[in-house]
């Protein structure tokens, strides 16, 4: 259970570093086996005052498609939050193993914009855990506040699968959901991501996953190609919904199969418009242009 | 007419001029309706290399479009057209301006168009669309323009962009390296742009310290003009005048050229970096010469109807405007002096002389600009021989010139230059109001590469 306060990080962590020591926390648990107990970190932690930097902020804009604007885009508000997150997944008491974690599901609450050159606290914690068909799931939620206020601005669940893990005390899943059949609709445009498309997300975001970055690593976690960061895929489909969003909206995302790279990602983005013409929701979907196969949906609504 | 220059009445001398004032004020004698300034937006110009290094010109533009849109309301409207520019383009930027649209708050079905006349760009803007609204064909615009010395386009040299092409359309393997094989080193150096002309191969600078020896402008008078140009603007943004004109950008509040310290002692100090060679003594320095710099601006006009049904305000009529061309290659006039002879048509055109102007912008694209074309209009034999008057054309009153400071203090990013000017008069002759029973009254010049000018007269509304 998430009762105290967080515990507060003097600074950032390095995500390099924690990528490094989860390597290492997976080989300890193969040594020691799995806790006894199933439970998530009873904390979570707080990174006080991050300034984001412009120059990477401008890089995460141009590389996304987003307006080059003072205002950071809730994919970057993500990405600064990350590796507080992950400092939490990758606590000594955190029951799953971080490497090889799929993203399955983000949701972001973007209630109101935060400029660069805001000071931000960031927190974050992990919640929920609990049985999925192939594994064990659980959501980790960041909530960045302008430095010194009550209430966050943005907030995001970012849910995650160790799949093949199942942790005693936790029960199957019971039910599975039936895959509704999908019809690939007409492309409202379609991306090229070249080989080296999870190098240049994991240069503006930090997130420098072995999965995303080249064949080699992604083959020892046991892929077959390196795959595209999904959170970049969702970044791009925020940024071509565009200013219709308007300052505060709600961003979901639901993954489904992995791009690997290089790859031709179709997407539709359709909008939907009050009585009036105001402007309410923009949903999107993304498949593979050859075998139809949906890659992601979500959907941008006004909050 | 015997006359060895541009005479004010035009190549066809036969355009008479109009009556200056009827009661419904200038211009509504020629046109149909009015085109107004409801107010501007720019982002703080940087000097190059400064806080827009990485900021490419559609960014900048985006940034001045979404604080224009943010001040007036804009979100999600359809604006009759967005016209602006850059001098510096990349030519995957073909579509600036239509991209920079579907990138802000505007409606997506607002059109958009790009255009390029070297620093008269962004007033060029102005005037186009202005005549579209007293034309009855939109009844609201946008114009704007936005440069970047720092993200600047490089170019493959003319030999390896041959090859390139050439390759391209090759079809077998030995033609292929036949072709690579005209590859020389000196081929790989890339091109980077540069303020040459491509007709005489001056820079710009030295074109103007030709002009600046010719009109015999001292150090001293140049000095000053860059002095007044930063205390001015200084004052300007110390008074707040700017606070609805700017939205501040990438960290930069203020135009980062600004000096409000400088001191004439400081100016003096500077060595000369134009003309050096020439045979008069040399005067233009980096304090009395804008620099290179990085920077967007946007203008919102509309007809009197439109700006009344959204409740916005209306500062300035777009009165009139006029363009010029001097014939600069073999030197029968200065690269920059297109302007001396553009504002005495546009003023006879309207009835006007300088003396009825209660403010002049006059783009400082040195110091030593403005100080010969304001030498050419009090001289005798400029006026008789080149605009065919019968004596000098006349004296512009300096307390009424530049008053909230212009290019060399506030930074010169070419295209954006235009729209600065027009926002900033618009608001000076607003405040202004009437003057002796008639609305106040502002003229802009603007110089240009290729040797054109683009003036225009704004009225108070």
């Amino acid at each position: 259970m998430n009762t105290g306060q967080p515990i507060i990080l003097g600074e950032m962590p390095s995500l390099s570093k924690l990528y490094v020591n989860a390597a290492a926390g997976a080989a300890r648990r193969r040594i020691l086996g799995s806790p006894a107990e199933a439970a998530l970190p009873p904390v979570g932690h707080e990174v006080r005052a991050v300034l984001a930097d412009v120059a990477n902020l401008t890089a995460y804009q141009h590389l996304v498609g987003e307006t080059a604007s003072d205002v950071l885009p809730a994919g970057f508000i993500h990405a600064l939050a990350f590796p507080v997150a992950i400092s939490v997944m990758n606590r000594d008491d955190f029951p799953l193993p971080l490497l090889g974690m799929i993203h399955l599901r983000n949701v972001v609450e973007h209630r109101s914009p935060a400029l660069f050159t805001e000071p931000l606290d960031i927190t974050a914690r992990a919640e929920n855990l609990r049985a999925h068909r192939s594994g064990t799931q659980l959501d980790v939620i960041a909530e960045v506040r302008g430095s010194g206020e009550d209430t966050a601005r943005w907030r995001g669940v970012s849910t995650y699968l160790a799949k093949g893990v199942f942790l005693p005390g936790i029960d199957k899943a019971s039910a599975t959901v039936e895959e509704e059949e999908f019809t690939a609709p007409d492309p409202t445009a379609v991306w090229q991501l070249g080989v080296d498309a999870g190098r240049a997300y994991a240069a503006v975001s930090g997130d420098f996953n072995p999965i995303h970055l080249s064949v080699l690593s992604a083959k020892a976690l046991g892929l077959r190609r390196s795959i595209a960061h999904g959170m970049y895929l969702a970044s791009r489909a925020l940024a071509d919904v565009g200013a219709a969003k308007g300052e505060s909206f709600r961003w979901d995302v639901n993954f489904a199969a992995p791009v690997f790279l290089p790859a031709r990602v179709a997407l539709d983005i359709s909008t939907i418009q009050a009585e009036g013409g105001a402007w309410l929701r923009s949903d999107y979907v993304a498949w593979n242009p050859r075998s139809g196969r949906k890659h992601f949906t979500g959907s941008v609504t006004v909050l | 007419m015997s006359v060895d220059g541009q005479s004010v009445t035009g190549p066809q001398g036969a355009v008479s001029p109009q009556p200056a004032f009827s009661q419904s004020g200038l211009g509504k004698a020629q046109t149909p309706r009015r085109a107004v300034v409801v107010g501007g937006n720019r982002i703080p110009f940087a000097r190059t290399g400064g806080a827009y290094t990485k900021s490419s010109n559609q960014d900048m533009l985006t940034a001045a479009l979404d604080g224009l849109i943010a001040r007036f309301g804009l979100q999600d409207e359809r604006i009759g057209e967005v016209a602006a520019g850059a001098v510096l383009k990349h030519s995957r930027d073909f579509n600036l301006t239509r991209e920079a649209v579907l990138g802000s708050a505007l409606s997506a079905e607002t059109p958009a168009y790009d255009l390029q006349q070297a620093c008269a760009t962004g007033l060029e803007t102005v005037l186009g669309l202005a005549n579209k609204i007293k034309l009855g064909q939109i009844e609201s615009a946008i114009a704007g323009g936005v440069d970047s010395a720092s993200d600047a386009p490089i170019a493959v040299s003319e030999g390896l962009r041959e090859v390139l092409l050439d390759l391209n359309r090759a079809k077998t393997l030995p033609q292929r390296l036949r072709i690579l094989a005209r590859l020389r080193p000196k081929d790989l150096a890339p091109d980077a742009p540069n303020t040459g002309e491509p007709r005489t191969g001056l820079s710009m600078g030295e074109h103007q310290a030709v002009t600046t020896g010719q009109w015999k402008i001292s150090r001293e008078a140049q000095d000053e003009v860059a002095y007044n140009s930063h205390r001015n603007l200084a004052a300007a943004y110390d008074a707040g005048f700017f606070d609805d004109l700017l939205t501040p950008y990438r960290g930069l509040t203020r135009d980062s050229n600004l000096r409000a310290d400088t001191t004439l002692e400081k100016l003096a100090s500077l060595k000369p970096v134009f003309g050096r060679n020439l045979g008069s003594e040399a005067t233009m320095t980096a304090g009395n010469s804008t620099p290179l710099t990085d920077g967007a601006s946007t203008v919102l006009l509309a007809s009197e109807e439109w700006a009344d049904q959204h409740d916005l305000p209306k500062l300035a009529a777009v009165v009139d405007g006029e363009s010029a061309a001097v014939d600069f290659v073999h030197g029968k006039d200065g690269l920059l002096m297109a302007p001396a002879f553009a504002v005495p048509r546009l003023l006879a055109r309207n009835g006007l002389t300088l003396d009825d102007i209660d403010y002049f912008e006059i783009h400082e694209a040195f110091a030593g600009t403005v100080l010969s074309t304001l030498a050419a209009w009090e001289d005798e034999e400029f006026g008789r021989t080149r605009l065919g008057l019968d004596g000098a054309f006349g004296k512009v009153d300096r307390t009424r010139l530049n008053v909230n400071g212009s290019s060399l203090a506030a930074g010169h990013p070419f295209a954006a230059t235009g729209g600065r000017i027009v926002a900033t008069l618009a608001k000076m002759l607003h405040e202004k109001g009437q003057v002796d029973g008639r609305p106040a009254l502002g003229l802009i010049s603007v110089c240009a590469a290729g040797g054109q000018g683009v003036v225009a007269l704004l009225e108070a509304q």
